[in-house]
């Protein structure tokens, strides 16, 4: 019935090719750990990638209980916590995932650098890489103010005021951060708005260069 | 070997013709994905027992009249929080501008400043010099930070160590002993927090002061802990309340 119904799609659609063209790339010989296990290293971008989709999985349902105000945000966190079914497990799978994504992230930009794949043609590539390095950071930056407690409004304090200590456009990048002078309401709903909407937005735009261009480009080949 | 590896998974023939490729290439779908998704399986695993092992834990609820409080970023972040120490005064721009903007911009431009072909991390030594420093110094950055951070708060001794600041061990004279709200604390709440704040069923109230002022206080006390703290600590009106909480306001300790 499968077969039928993709047949129907697809007289329509004509999607095989579509994936086709990435299903018959020909993985070569020097990327796949069966046949060398070094090239191990090649399968960090795909696993930082895997535990991208796990924060995003996680991460909505964080946000079905999670409330952004500084009144219920810290109870929120509780309740997920110590309440709700497997919680402390969606919530520790998001704790934990920060970190590891941005450990799987460097070791990926460590292969790439070493195997010095960024050259050309693949400069873009390395650019739009350096690029979500910094949105991660700027994710894990946003959402360790997210669960109200005191080490979350201290270090966002202290972040916040090292931003403003900046010359000249310091006190503004801090005041657009902050939304005030002082840490409180508005802080919280910025970092929550950013947090799970502008920077999960740039994120996937800035995958999807990502992945075109290997796509597009091919892995480099063996040194 | 090399031969069967172009053979598709039975059952998912190839869609194009089949091209000459060079021994050891394989498919990306089925064969090399499903192997991908192997790995992916056995890295999840670990992972989520690493999760259940770990549980997340949350610490009071932010305050922002408790100056004690040490701030500590991240872990990612340390390395930059602990560059900034090095330049103390006028000079801190070098460590909140300088040195992160030349080392982001060296990164993004990698491709244009190592310009020749050659990829061999060996045989382009200085990039690969630059690199293998460079992330021994951010480890190293954040290795002096975390020590630094650990010695700070074993400075401040246990009591904020401890979340929840249970058992308080500052020990100073109780301010104000003649006020009104002392009064009233010898009557009701002594016998729980002890007669000189030092504690006994109840945790320690000495410097409670640094931690709350007197908004929070009433609030605390009002709510009391139930069933552990009746609601208004045994008191009879809210006005007791006030007084208690502007006199517990002032009990702060060095
Ligand atoms: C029956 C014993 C009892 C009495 C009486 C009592 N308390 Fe408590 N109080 C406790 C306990 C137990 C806690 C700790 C609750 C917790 O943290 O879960 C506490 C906590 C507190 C706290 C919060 C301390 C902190 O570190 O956050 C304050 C403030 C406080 N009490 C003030 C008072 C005042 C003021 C009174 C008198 C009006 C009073 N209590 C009477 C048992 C008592
Ligand atoms: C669309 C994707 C995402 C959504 C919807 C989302 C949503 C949330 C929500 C609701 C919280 C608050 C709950 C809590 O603190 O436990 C949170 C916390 C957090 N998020 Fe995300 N998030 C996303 C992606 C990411 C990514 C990619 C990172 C990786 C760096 C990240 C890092 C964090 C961190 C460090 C916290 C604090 C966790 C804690 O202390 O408990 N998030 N996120």
């Amino acid at each position: 019935m499968f077969a039928k119904m993709y047949d129907w799609i697809d007289e329509r659609l004509n999607i095989t090719p579509i994936w086709r063209d990435i299903a018959d790339y020909e993985v070569p010989a020097h990327v796949n750990p069966a046949n060398k296990m070094s090239a191990f290293v090649y399968c960090f971008g795909g696993l930082t990638f895997l535990i991208i989709v796990t924060q995003i999985l996680s991460g909505m349902f964080l946000a079905l209980y999670y409330v952004p105000d500084i009144v219920n945000a810290y109870k929120s966190v509780d309740y997920i916590t110590n309440e709700v079914l497997l919680g402390n497990i969606v919530r520790g799978m998001h704790f934990w995932g920060a970190s590891l994504v941005i450990i799987m992230m460097f070791l990926h930009m460590l292969r790439v650098f070493f195997t010095g794949s960024y050259k050309a043609p693949r400069e873009l590539n390395w650019v739009v890489g350096v690029l979500i390095f910094l949105v991660v950071m700027a994710f894990g930056f946003t959402g360790y103010l997210l669960p109200w407690d005191q080490k979350a409004y201290w270090a966002t304090a202290v972040g916040t005021n090292i931003a403003g200590s900046v010359p000249i456009i310091g006190p503004y990048i801090r005041t657009l951060l902050v939304g005030g002078d002082t840490l409180g309401a508005l802080t919280l709903t910025r970092f929550f708005a950013i947090h799970v909407f502008f920077l999960p937005a740039f994120l996937l735009v800035l995958l999807a260069a990502h992945f075109y261009m290997i796509r597009k480009q091919g892995i480099s080949g063996p040194l | 070997m090399a031969e069967h590896y172009r053979e598709r998974i039975p059952g998912t023939p190839r869609f194009k013709r089949d091209k000459e490729y060079p021994p050891g290439t394989e498919p990306f779908f089925p064969n090399f994905l499903l192997k991908e998704w192997i790995v992916g399986a056995m890295f999840l695993v670990g992972f989520i027992l690493w999760v259940i092992f770990n549980p997340v834990g949350l610490e009071k609820v932010a305050n922002p009249e408790d100056t004690t409080f040490i701030p500590v970023p991240d872990w990612y972040f340390l390395f930059l929080y602990q560059l900034l120490k090095y330049f103390p005064g006028k000079y801190v721009v070098f460590g909140t501008v300088v040195i992160p903007a030349i080392a982001t911009l060296a990164l993004l431009l990698a491709p244009w400043l190592d310009r020749r072909k050659e990829r061999h991390p060996f045989k382009r030594p200085i990039a690969t010099a630059t690199m293998v420093l460079s992330v021994l110094f951010m480890i190293w950055l954040t290795y002096v930070a975390a020590e630094e951070h650990k010695a700070e708060l074993a400075k401040q001794g246990p009591q904020a160590t401890t979340p929840g600041g249970q058992q308080g061990t500052a020990s100073g004279p109780v301010v104000d002993p003649e006020d009104e709200g002392a009064k009233l604390y010898a009557q009701s709440c002594s016998g729980c927090h002890g007669p000189n704040l030092e504690g006994s069923f109840g945790p320690s109230l000495l410097g409670i002061g640094n931690r709350m002022n007197a908004a929070q206080l009433s609030d605390v006390i009002s709510k009391g802990f139930p069933p552990k703290m009746p609601a208004r600590g045994g008191l009879q009106s809210d006005e007791q309340v006030k007084k208690v909480a502007e006199w517990l306001a002032k009990q702060k300790q060095k």
